[in-house]
């Protein structure tokens, strides 16, 4: 109870229970077509630099002791049928985890599901009131690159003699020997997407710490690069996704924000936030025209 | 934090959720006097369980050489010395657990292994505690002061695991009809906040999955009364699975509670860090009594004291003989008239053991079949 009461008094000493951040992120509308996540497109030079603060995340233990990514630099244009945003953040080191103990760079941002005017609790969302998350990981870049990693990809000296799923002849199983290849592997015995191949970004739905759930199908791409000890990760997203968030052009809506540094062995809850929403306007079609 | 009964530390601790036993809980006995780290238990695991993709480096069950041995390297040492010195005050703890010396943006003290660490689990096999200076120097001291004993070490399914207290997205749950702690691998997303929180280090990073997984106490077996695997392979029969009641509600004829409460000769190890571990030693009898006490707790002398006079109980000296003469659980024993009886939850009857073997001296030479008798199989 104490600490609760400690985590309260320190969010209030610093007035970070208002809605809304100082930023205001505007997203410019574009000729053409921006449903093709493309980090180095003509069209961000136009885009307004929105800079949001992030802090160590406050509320789930185990948290972060610092803050290791207190900005994020955010840009975002649209074309009535996609929306994309551009992530930059500082972080020494490129991480894409797969040896054990190891963790990846990641970025997510998320939306309010329910209402585009009084969203819901910054912090993932509550009960009834969910937020829709796009969840990228430099891992599941990779996965969309190259394939999901075999284990001899992650550790190229690997030596084993044979696994008991690597059968060549499934005999009189015939095709059902694949769920006994799969029991070898619990994550994907269980259906766990965890442990299937990513497309670079997850769509996720959460109604509060612990409840995230990764969504079927994809409305959403992501690409990013790292450079100089620099992360820059473009998302794009449809506007209107069933069952998850909308946006409508010439609208308003509400960005929250995540970042990990994996190098730092930043991961789940171990993560850097913004601790209140950042206000989003897409900006009039005929904006566009001009 | 909420305050919990912890019987192995005899006082009240901090942990983040409320207390909430099992109707049973799953329990190993082992005899560290017996074991001889043939693997045997390790391999039954392996094969069992791990042999999948991502799995190759896990050992669910291992055994270590004490005191250099450890899988992962130093994790006991590690953990230790995070903790810092702590120490007791007669049979109650008087330091803190991982819990409640873990800073507030923590559950729990711990270190992260890394892939190196566990790429070596058999480092330090054999390694002797003290120096061989001559040769020929035999030891004739007790206890020894070169010495070295095996440790079998499962998942102890904690009372309060750390792994569960750790987990963020509340992945891990320990279950209410026989207390095996388990990781949903539908949830898991692969933080590894249980690997670090894991004192103990019994909870693994599957990297291929991109889970962590642990020892499931073999809970398809446990389901129909049968002892797990690394148990029912014991070939030195120096370890007993079972269900353990907490001191308040122990029952004379329970194997396991006999072993514990009853006898109290068997013991947690690590007590101090707080999870109340539901895997028992039978301390070894010659190894370093400073070592013991630090692994042990105060109760080792104890412990060790009741173990040698246990040859002339015969109550005891008949449970040792159950031990791995079924692969079914026993829920209750008997000794009478010679003959340990072991018996299921139902009170039926699963095996009857002779306390002492009858012993047969046959000539050297078989006089009706007119053939020499050789003693080999």
């Amino acid at each position: 109870m104490n600490l609760i009461k400690s985590t309260f008094g320190a969010l209030a000493g610093v007035s970070l229970f208002c809605v809304t951040a100082e930023a205001e992120i505007v997203a410019k509308a574009v000729r053409g077509d921006v449903s093709k996540p493309q980090p180095a497109a003509a069209y961000w030079a136009n885009a307004p630099v929105e800079k949001v603060s992030l802090i160590a995340q406050p509320m789930a233990i185990p948290r972060p002791a610092v803050a290791l990514t207190p900005e994020l630099r955010v840009q975002a244009v649209h074309d009535a049928k996609w929306l994309a945003v551009r992530l930059t953040w500082k972080d020494p080191e490129y991480s894409e985890a797969g040896h054990l103990g190891e963790f990846s760079d990641a970025v997510a941002m998320q939306f309010p599901v329910k209402s585009n005017e009084s969203p819901p609790p910054i912090f993932m969302g509550a009960k009834d009131n969910p937020v829709h998350i796009f969840h990228w990981r430099a891992q599941y870049q990779r996965d969309q690159e190259k394939g999901k990693p075999e284990m001899t990809d992650l550790y190229p000296n690997l030596s084993v003699d044979m696994y008991p799923m690597e059968f060549k002849d499934p005999g009189t199983l015939g095709t059902s020997a694949n769920s006994g290849r799969e029991q070898f592997s619990p994550g994907r015995a269980e259906g766990n997407p965890q442990s299937y191949q990513k497309n670079g970004v997850d769509e996720i739905v959460a109604e509060g710490f612990s409840t995230s759930s990764v969504q079927e199908g994809h409305g959403s791409a992501a690409s990013g690069t790292w450079a100089a000890g620099e992360w820059s990760v473009v998302i794009v997203r449809e506007l209107n996704r069933e069952g998850g968030s909308v946006l409508t052009v010439g609208g308003k809506t509400f960005m929250g924000f995540a970042v990990w540094q994996g190098g730092a062995s930043e991961v789940g809850s171990r993560k850097c936030v913004t601790m209140a929403w950042t206000p989003v306007t897409l900006e009039g079609a005929q904006a566009a025209a001009r | 934090m909420s305050k919990v009964k912890n019987w192995h530390l005899g006082r009240e601790m901090e942990y983040p959720y409320e207390e909430s036993r099992p109707k049973k809980q799953w329990a190993i006995v082992f005899d560290l006097n017996k074991c001889i780290a043939c693997q045997t238990c390790s391999l039954a695991c392996k094969t069992t369980w791990t042999s999948g993709k991502g799995q190759e480096y896990m050992f669910w069950n291992n055994v270590e050489t004490k005191p250099y041995g450890a899988y992962p390297l130093a994790w006991d040492v590690r953990v230790l010395e995070k903790l810092g010195q702590q120490s007791w005050a007669g049979g109650k703890y008087a330091g803190k657990t991982i819990f409640e010396a873990a800073e507030p943006s923590e559950r729990a003290v711990h270190f992260a292994p890394t892939d190196q660490d566990w790429m070596y689990p058999n480092l330090g096999e054999d390694d002797c505690a003290g120096t061989v200076t001559n040769a020929g120097d035999h030891i004739g001291e007790l206890p020894h002061d070169r010495w070295f004993f095996y440790l079998p070490r499962t998942c102890a399914h904690c009372t309060y695991p750390a792994c569960l207290a750790a987990c963020p997205r509340k992945a891990i749950y320990k279950r209410e009809e026989d207390g095996i702690v388990l990781i949903d691998q539908s949830r898991c997303k692969g933080y590894g906040e249980c690997v670090r929180a894991c004192p103990y280090k019994k909870s693994m990073y599957n990297p291929y999955t991109r889970t962590s997984e642990k020892c499931v106490g073999c809970y398809p077996a446990v389901e129909q009364g049968l002892q797990p695997q690394c148990v029912v392979n014991c070939i030195g029969k120096i370890r007993v699975m079972g269900f353990i009641n907490p001191p308040w509600n122990a029952r004379a004829d329970n194997p396991i509670d006999y072993l514990v409460h009853k006898k109290q000769i068997a013991l947690p190890y690590y007590p101090q860090l707080g999870l109340e571990p539901n895997i028992y030693y039978i301390p070894p009898i010659h190894a370093d009594r400073q070592y013991l006490h630090q692994m042990f707790g105060p109760q080792v002398d104890g412990a060790i004291e009741r173990y040698r006079a246990l040859s002339k109980d015969p109550v005891a000296a008949g449970l040792l003989t159950l031990i791995g003469s079924s692969e079914r659980i026993l829920h209750s024993f008997k000794v009478e008239k010679g003959v340990a009886r072991g018996f299921a939850e139902d009170g039926s009857p699963i095996v009857d053991v002779p306390v002492t073997e009858p012993v047969i001296v046959r000539d050297a030479f078989d006089e009706k079949l007119g053939t020499a008798r050789y003693n080999t199989p």
